[in-house]
This record gives structure tokens, C-alpha cells and sequence, in this order.
């Protein structure tokens, strides 16, 4: 009984999924814009990077001079965040150390 | 184009024989493997849909580093799945 | 303890990965990749070398205290260079087109790649590198540790 409600639901969420991914549907419909998948509206900052990211900064990897330059204190609290889960993890083996002896 | 789309079926239908075999083995380690080969595959598939940062980051870490601390796990506990 | 195949496949694949890690951190400014991916393959040899030996062979060889001193030393030299533009804004990148280190001046379009260019970049990537490279070998030295003990 729980297998076959499990395969039911299992199989409704794939059916849907394969209808999306056959048929990705009109985007905009509603106020009127024709959209289409891949395409944004908007798409400024994305061509500023483009144009000016190898001027500006002097990487030929766009993804790196984003991530590192105009992004940069994402990566700071990326790192810190690494840094903050190894201390964490430093600490709470120590605890079960100390309860061990 | 059609080599292509062929080449992400058989990937997309390896990936879920895969997972389905990381939760159905008996074996802990056959299932670290099988997880291992799970995540290779996936990275793949990043390949495919052309973002290499994200491939290069689930190969370390998914395929390497998860495996590398699962066995470490099985190593100081049992390796065989127990029923309850 | 791993069989002798696996010992031998291990120390023989640990300093390629290395060396591939590290090609991959150096690199970050011109091909896909950067120092977060570079420290994860360094990393991941590591790990290798760490599930294929004995405990005992492992202590002589990696050492915790060198594995989280270049953890705060990554994160420290990021944040010393984000601060050393602090003349314009903070994170400014003011090597990029200046004819210094990592200086040389880049236009936009098609260039094969040089690797004298991109300012303060190819640095905060070695320091990300050095700092993931430290942070995850810390945590499988750690977990190695704690495994000995309840054995």
C-alpha cells in the first residue's frame, strides 16, 4: 500500500516535470509579452560585463572576474563561511573528545 | 545535434540507475561507489550543458571528497547494512 | 589500510592531481575554473592519500597544524589584498592595465591568453586556493582523527 502510493506520487511528479520540459509554455502571457526560454527582457548588466569585463579588469574569464572583482564581498562571505564550518567542526569533535575520556 | 541529444538520454537514464543503486545495495561501500558514480555522471552532464566551473567543482568535491569521507565513516563502523 | 593496488595507484595519481590542482588555481583568470574548484582537486588528492595509508603513515606526512595555518593565512592574504585598493573603493582591482605585476594592459576580444594580466585576480585566487585547500584537508584530518579514536 505505502510502495504504490510512493510509485503514484513519484510518477505524477515525473509526469509533470516531462510535460514542462517538453512543452516550456508561453512566458508572459498575461501582460501580453511573447517571451521565449532563454531569451531574459532584461539583459543590461549582463552585456555590460560582457563588453567591458576584459577592458576593465584584464581576465579573459569572465565567470572569475565577476565572481573575484564587481562580486567580490560574495566571495568574502563565501570564505568566511568555509572558515566559520571548520571551526565548527574543530570544535564540536573536541567537545566528543572531552566527553570521551 | 541528434548524437547530442541521444548522448544526455543515456547519461540522464545512467544517472537514475545509479541512484537508484546507492540506496538498494547491501554493501555500505558498493553504495559509495555507486554515489560516486552518481555525482562523475552529473558533472558530466554539467559538461554537456556547457558550464565547466560547475563540473570542475562537483568532480572535486562530489566524486572526491564525499567519497573520501564516507569511506573514512564505514572504515571506523560496520560495513554491512544491518536490517532492523 | 587499503590493499597494495590501491596504495600503489595512490602514490603514484597524488602528485598529478596536485599538479593539476594547482594549474587549475594558477589559471583561474584565463580558463573556466578558479581557486574554490583548484582547492577542491588539491584537496581531493589529499583525501586519497589519506583513505589509502595507515594512521600511523599519514601523521609523518600530513600535518594538521600546516593544513590550518594556510587556512588563515588564504583568507587573511584575501583579505589584505581586498583591502589594498582601499584607495578608490574596497575590492578595487588597481593592478589591472597598470604595466606592474600582473599588470598588462588587455582589450576587449579574441587574445590566446597571456598570464601577465589581470591584476589583483591571479592573487585572491591563489589565496581562495591555499584557504579551501586547508579548510576541507582540515575536516578529513579531523575526521580521520576522531576514527581512530572510537576504534
Amino acid at each position: 500500500m505505502r510502495n504504490a502510493l510512493l510509485a503514484i506520487s513519484l510518477l505524477i511528479v515525473f509526469a509533470s516535470l516531462l510535460y514542462v520540459a517538453i512543452n516550456p509554455g508561453d512566458f508572459g502571457a498575461a501582460t501580453g509579452e511573447h517571451l521565449v526560454f532563454g531569451e531574459p527582457k532584461y539583459s543590461d548588466m549582463d552585456d555590460y560585463f560582457i563588453h567591458n569585463g576584459q577592458n576593465q579588469t584584464g581576465a579573459n574569464n569572465i565567470v572569475t572576474s565577476i565572481v573575484f572583482d564587481y562580486r567580490g564581498f560574495d566571495t568574502l562571505g563565501e570564505a568566511s563561511v568555509l572558515f566559520t564550518a571548520v571551526l565548527g567542526t574543530g570544535v564540536a569533535l573536541r567537545l566528543l573528545r572531552r566527553d570521551r575520556k | 545535434m541528434i548524437f547530442a541529444a541521444l548522448l544526455q538520454l543515456l547519461l540522464l537514464i545512467a544517472l537514475m540507475v545509479s541512484a537508484y543503486l546507492a540506496i538498494k545495495f547491501k554493501d555500505l561501500l558498493n553504495c559509495v561507489i555507486a554515489l560516486g558514480i552518481f555525482s562523475f555522471l552529473l558533472s558530466l552532464e554539467f559538461y554537456i550543458l556547457q558550464a565547466p566551473d560547475v563540473a570542475i567543482a562537483e568532480a572535486g568535491i562530489g566524486a572526491g571528497l564525499t567519497t573520501a569521507i564516507f569511506i573514512l565513516a564505514i572504515r571506523s563502523t560496520s560495513r554491512w547494512e544491518v536490517e532492523e | 589500510m587499503m590493499s597494495k593496488i590501491v596504495r600503489t595507484q595512490a602514490s603514484f595519481l597524488y602528485t598529478l592531481i596536485l599538479i593539476f590542482g594547482f594549474y587549475i588555481v594558477a589559471h583561474g583568470h584565463l580558463t573556466p575554473g578558479g581557486g574554490f574548484q583548484g582547492g577542491a582537486v588539491i584537496a581531493t588528492g589529499i583525501a586519497l592519500i589519506v583513505v589509502a595509508y595507515k594512521f600511523e603513515n599519514i601523521k609523518g606526512w600530513v600535518k594538521k597544524s600546516m593544513l590550518t595555518t594556510a587556512e588563515s593565512i588564504g583568507l587573511l592574504a584575501f583579505i589584505i589584498t581586498g583591502i589594498s585598493g582601499i584607495g578608490v573603493s574596497f575590492f578595487y582591482n588597481w593592478l589591472a592595465n597598470s604595466g606592474l605585476l600582473f599588470g598588462r594592459v588587455v582589450h576587449y576580444g579574441i587574445n590566446p591568453g597571456y598570464i601577465n594580466t589581470a591584476g589583483t585576480l591571479p592573487i585572491m585566487n591563489l589565496a581562495v586556493g591555499i584557504e579551501v585547500l586547508g579548510g576541507l584537508g582540515v575536516i578529513i584530518m579531523y575526521f580521520l582523527h576522531y576514527a581512530k579514536e572510537v576504534k
